[in-house]
């Protein structure tokens, strides 16, 4: 009398699946295929026009391609690991604090709420050559009297988004990793107090392992969003100083709406898709590990 | 040599003062054991000790050396906590040959102390487990062996067994007591179960809200307690307490319901018109025919049995006199039927008397 | 000899607590800084701003970027209002959309045991991993042939996309931090399991429920990448879009950049602030205790 059931919990997943499915699987299907056609915004009815691997082809023979993509992945790999550390540090250094600590972590966590565009301004402002504050202040302070050239020198360019980028996401890390320090358990760090550890050797051999999970929470939490340094690039370098900031993403977008070359574009963006998949998945694979070994999995 | 030696220690937290002014000496090799009611600061002087808490006054010396500002590290110490505080990331192997590791200590040295350490405990089988996958007996063992292993000049214990059961706790009090024997280092053991601190140590430290209380040996603290606290919190059953008074001529005491007994003779006419506490222990109130041999000085009295406790081999019988409960203890027992009413014998050389103001004991 | 070992350690950790605040205090003020120089110059004439040799100390403040920010549109101003209705509009519906569709979802995860659980999960976040930038490629070409380009809905729909795998992750971790019994108990007493899901659980997972609507309205709020592709016009854009208003091909008005910053950070500012504990509560509820 009852029609068959679908069971519950796919009941309750299903909004998400449909949403999920309409606005990332379709799109993602129609530009796997695009990357297949000669598409071009401009003309419509390319998309007909099937090329098979060509636009791969041309990528993979495009050093300024590859250089974008090594660019890509050494800043993330340099951001990411900075702001590891940075968080893992600040984080420590919050944690000794026994007073006004709350107020503390709050200032902590602005970074978190500025959007990444801004970021971007903020930080072309600060290290603008003419008017920046970072020029201003080396200058007052004697330490140089020349305007140095923060975003328009290429290497100087690059430490400059790195710096934005740092700025903006060790926090996230900062915070997860303190949440982490209140959850170690006083009893094993006192034994190894006890035991003759330095406050160094008890931080390597004790504390480190127990905010191993927290550390990866971040960086899977970082993973998921390592593109927003898009926004960043876009508006403090766009890319430039003769493409020495190229990153993936800034000529993805330079490829698909400036040149109008969505099939290629798409092209890219795949190969950007899984530049990110890697990072998250790598993330997540580390984060059940280390829960693993501290009986902290399901 | 490793004796410890505290001098006024002194210790508070913000405005609260925990400890106050604490003044002991431990000898080498010798098994001291604090007891005391919850929130006396045994932990709090514990952990002075180990260096795990600053000193807020006063000295402490380890071996002739004043220890005071250095860190666990630097005391040669090892601690066995009440909730184990193992690793949990490491196996037990790793956990035992930690400290060692940290020395830098070469591989073979470090394998040769965990097997020793291994034997002593009989932990070989779970060697390569995780703390996780261990029984709260077996975790206990390991955290011995892990304060084994080290070879410290003092053994600190805080309640290490308070989370055992009890067929489990008398079973690792016997290994503490035999590790004492074959390691041969000072301990300091910190427990609040009097049985405990009576079967394990040399001496004993009686602690309250951050004063010691009395400290000697077993025996002694049993015996001669120097006031009701002791006497009550040292030996099971509870002494049993009546407020009474001594008389002009020192040599009766009438208790609070008109009841009399004669003063102990080492104590006659020493203290007339007083008001004290007369204290005596189960074992020294029996029924007449259910005694020891007695000494030359006992009395009698009359008392109605309100409830009994058989424990096989003796009964523990429940009355009152002058509306305190009185425990007594009954040998070769019969059956006794609530509301029976018995003579017994009070053996007054074992009985104790003390001022009833300061509650200090009378001699 | 032996007050040489005590001295030694003591001047050592008076040495350690004095690098420890100064530290600390470095930290601080460069988190601080950047944000605060925004401010400031949002407050400060242009002239002012873009003075050589600079001015440190600011000799007038006043809110003549504000009011032009606000004050002058249709005279080739920049229709900050509209920027600033229609990033309330689509960050809050779509948070509210995302928090529902994520409360189904992680209500599912945390309590049915099913096959492939794992796999659909890590499916679901990876969705959320595809750069926003690539993903706006294709999604310009379907939304252009529907036609929701330059709506609300348009931007509203890809962010409830967004940020649900999110969503689901967080809460999944709080209701499984609420008891199976609680539930069952509620069950056992009458309720159906739709009334124990609100009388009980969703009580008790709120917090957690709260924490992810601000990530998810933070998100939205700060949106660029979608944004800037499928907005065109005052009918749909946003603030961080609205941003590049300020920039022409040669000049940037730093003034009124530094206005809009400050009008954008405010309301994220006050939402963070508000549930700062639940949010990391929320990250490691989810995280950790997997
Ligand atoms: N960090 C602290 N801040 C304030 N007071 C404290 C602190 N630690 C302990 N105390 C107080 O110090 C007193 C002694 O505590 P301590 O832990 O030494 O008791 P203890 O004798 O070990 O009791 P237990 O048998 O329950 O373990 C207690 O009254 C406790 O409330
Ligand atoms: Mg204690």
């Amino acid at each position: 009398m009852r029609r068959s059931k679908l069971p519950e919990w796919f009941v309750l997943l299903l909004p998400a699946f449909i949403i999920l499915a309409a606005v990332v699987l379709i799109p993602l299907v129609l530009s796997f295929y695009s990357s297949f056609t000669a598409y071009r915004l401009t003309r419509p009815d390319s998309i007909n026009n099937w090329i098979g691997f060509r636009n791969y082809v041309r990528l993979f023979e495009d050093a300024g391609f590859w250089w974008a993509f090594g660019r890509t992945v050494f800043l993330l790999t340099i951001a990411l690991n900075l702001e590891m550390l940075l968080g893992l540090g600040l984080a420590l250094l919050v944690n000794k604090v026994t007073w006004g600590q709350r107020g503390l972590r709050t200032i902590m966590m602005f970074p978190m709420m500025f959007s990444p565009v801004l970021v971007g301004f903020q930080f072309k402002f600060i290290f603008n050559d003419n008017i920046g504050l970072m020029n201003n202040a080396l200058q007052s302070l004697g330490l140089t009297d020349q305007a140095i050239p923060w975003l328009v020198d290429g290497g100087l360019a690059m430490f400059s988004i790195i710096f934005a980028e740092v700025w903006m996401s060790t926090s996230v890390f900062a915070i997860l990793i303190l949440a982490g320090l209140f959850a170690v358990p006083q009893d094993p760090l006192e034994a190894a107090k006890v035991d003759g550890c330095t406050p160094w050797q008890t931080f390597r051999h004790i504390t480190l392992p127990f905010i191993m999970p927290f550390i990866y929470i971040a960086l899977a939490i970082r993973s998921l969003d390592v593109a927003r340094a898009y926004d960043i690039v876009k508006i403090m370098t766009n890319g430039g100083p003769a493409n020495r900031t190229e990153l993936i993403w800034t000529q993805l977008a330079r490829t698909g709406y400036v040149d109008a070359k969505m099939g290629l574009a798409n092209a890219m963006g795949y190969i950007s898709i899984f530049l990110a998949i890697f990072f998250t998945v790598y993330f997540f694979r580390k984060l059940n590990a280390s829960r693993q070994i501290l009986g902290m999995a399901d | 040599m490793a004796n410890v030696k505290l001098k006024n220690v002194v210790k508070n937290y913000g405005s609260l003062e925990v400890v106050h002014g604490i003044n002991l000496d431990v000898d080498h090799n010798e098994f001291v054991v604090f007891v005391g009611p919850s929130g006396c600061g045994k932990s709090t002087t514990l952990r002075m000790i180990a260096g795990l808490e600053k000193i807020s006054g006063g000295e402490i010396s380890i071996g002739d050396r004043v220890v005071n500002e250095l860190p666990p590290r630097a005391r040669n110490i090892s601690m066995v906590f009440q909730n184990y505080a193992l690793y949990p990331h490491m196996t037990v192997r790793e956990n035992l040959g930690f400290t060692l590791r940290i020395a830098k200590k070469p591989q073979s040295e470090i394998d040769q102390a965990v097997a020793e350490a291994s034997a002593i405990l009989s932990l070989d089988p779970y060697l390569d487990r995780r703390p996780g996958e261990l029984s709260g007996g077996q975790r206990q063992r390991v955290a011995m062996g892990r304060a084994i292993v080290r070879h410290p000049d003092i053994f600190l214990f805080d309640e290490p067994l308070s989370n055992l059961d009890a067929k489990l706790r008398a079973q690792m009090r016997v290994e503490i007591k035999k590790l004492h024997q074959k390691v041969q280092t000072t301990i300091i053991y910190v427990t609040h179960d009097q049985v405990e601190a009576m079967t394990l140590a040399d001496r004993i430290v009686i602690m309250r809200d951050g004063y010691i209380e009395q400290q000697g040996t077993p025996l002694e603290v049993f015996e001669k307690p120097v006031n009701t606290f002791v006497a009550t919190f040292i030996g099971s059953p509870p002494m049993n307490l009546l407020h009474g008074r001594a008389d002009n001529s020192g040599k009766n005491i009438t208790l609070d319901d008109g009841v009399n007994v004669a003063m102990p003779s080492r104590l006659a006419g020493k203290y007339a018109d007083k008001d004290i506490i007369f204290g005596f222990r189960a074992d020294n109130i029996m029924p007449v025919g259910h005694t020891l041999p007695q000494g030359d000085e006992s009395v009698e009295i009359d008392m109605t049995v309100t409830l009994t406790e058989p424990l096989g081999a003796e009964t523990l019988l429940f009355g009152e006199i002058g509306g305190t409960q009185v425990q007594a203890k009954m040998l070769n027992p019969r059956i006794v039927k609530p509301g029976e009413k018995l003579t017994f014998q009070i053996d007054l050389e074992k009985c104790h008397v003390f001022d009833a103001q300061s509650e200090m004991v009378l001699d | 000899m032996a007050m040489d070992i005590n001295d030694k350690h003591r001047l050592k950790n008076r040495l350690l607590k004095a690098g420890h605040l100064i530290a600390l205090f470095i930290a601080m003020c460069i988190i601080c800084v950047p944000g605060l120089w925004v401010v400031v110059n949002s407050f400060r004439p242009t002239v002012e701003i873009m003075a050589k040799p600079p001015v440190w100390i600011p000799t007038e403040f006043n809110l003549d970027h504000y009011r032009a920010m606000f004050g002058a549109v249709g005279e080739g101003g920049i229709p900050v209002v509209r920027y600033f209705t229609n990033s309330l509009i689509i960050s809050v519906t779509s948070t509210l959309i995302a928090l529902l569709v994520g409360m189904a979802g992680g209500y599912a995860f945390a309590r049915y045991r099913f096959k492939g659980k794992a796999a659909i999960f890590v499916g679901m976040m990876l969705t959320r991993a595809v750069p926003g930038i690539a993903l706006s490629l294709p999604l310009f070409i379907v939304f252009a042939r529907v036609g929701i380009i330059d709506t609300h809905f348009g931007l509203i729909l890809a962010y409830v996309a967004m940020n649900v795998p999110f969503t689901i992750w967080l809460i999944d971790g709080f209701f499984r931090q609420v008891p199976k019994e609680l539930a069952e108990a509620a069950e056992i007493d009458g309720c159906t399991r739709w009334q124990a899901f609100w009388k009980v659980e969703f009580p008790v997972a709120k917090a957690g429920i709260a924490s992810a609507g601000i990530f998810a309205f933070l998100t939205s709020w700060n949106e660029y990448a979608l944004a800037s592709q499928l907005t065109r016009s005052v009918n749909s854009k946003t603030m961080p879009v609205g941003l590049l208003d300020f920039t022409s091909e040669f000049t940037l008005n730093w003034g009124g950049m530094s206005a809009l910053a400050v009008v954008m950070i405010i309301p994220a500012l006050i939402l963070t602030f508000i549930v700062q504990k639940h949010l990391i509560a929320g990250l490691t509820f989810g995280g950790v205790k997997g």
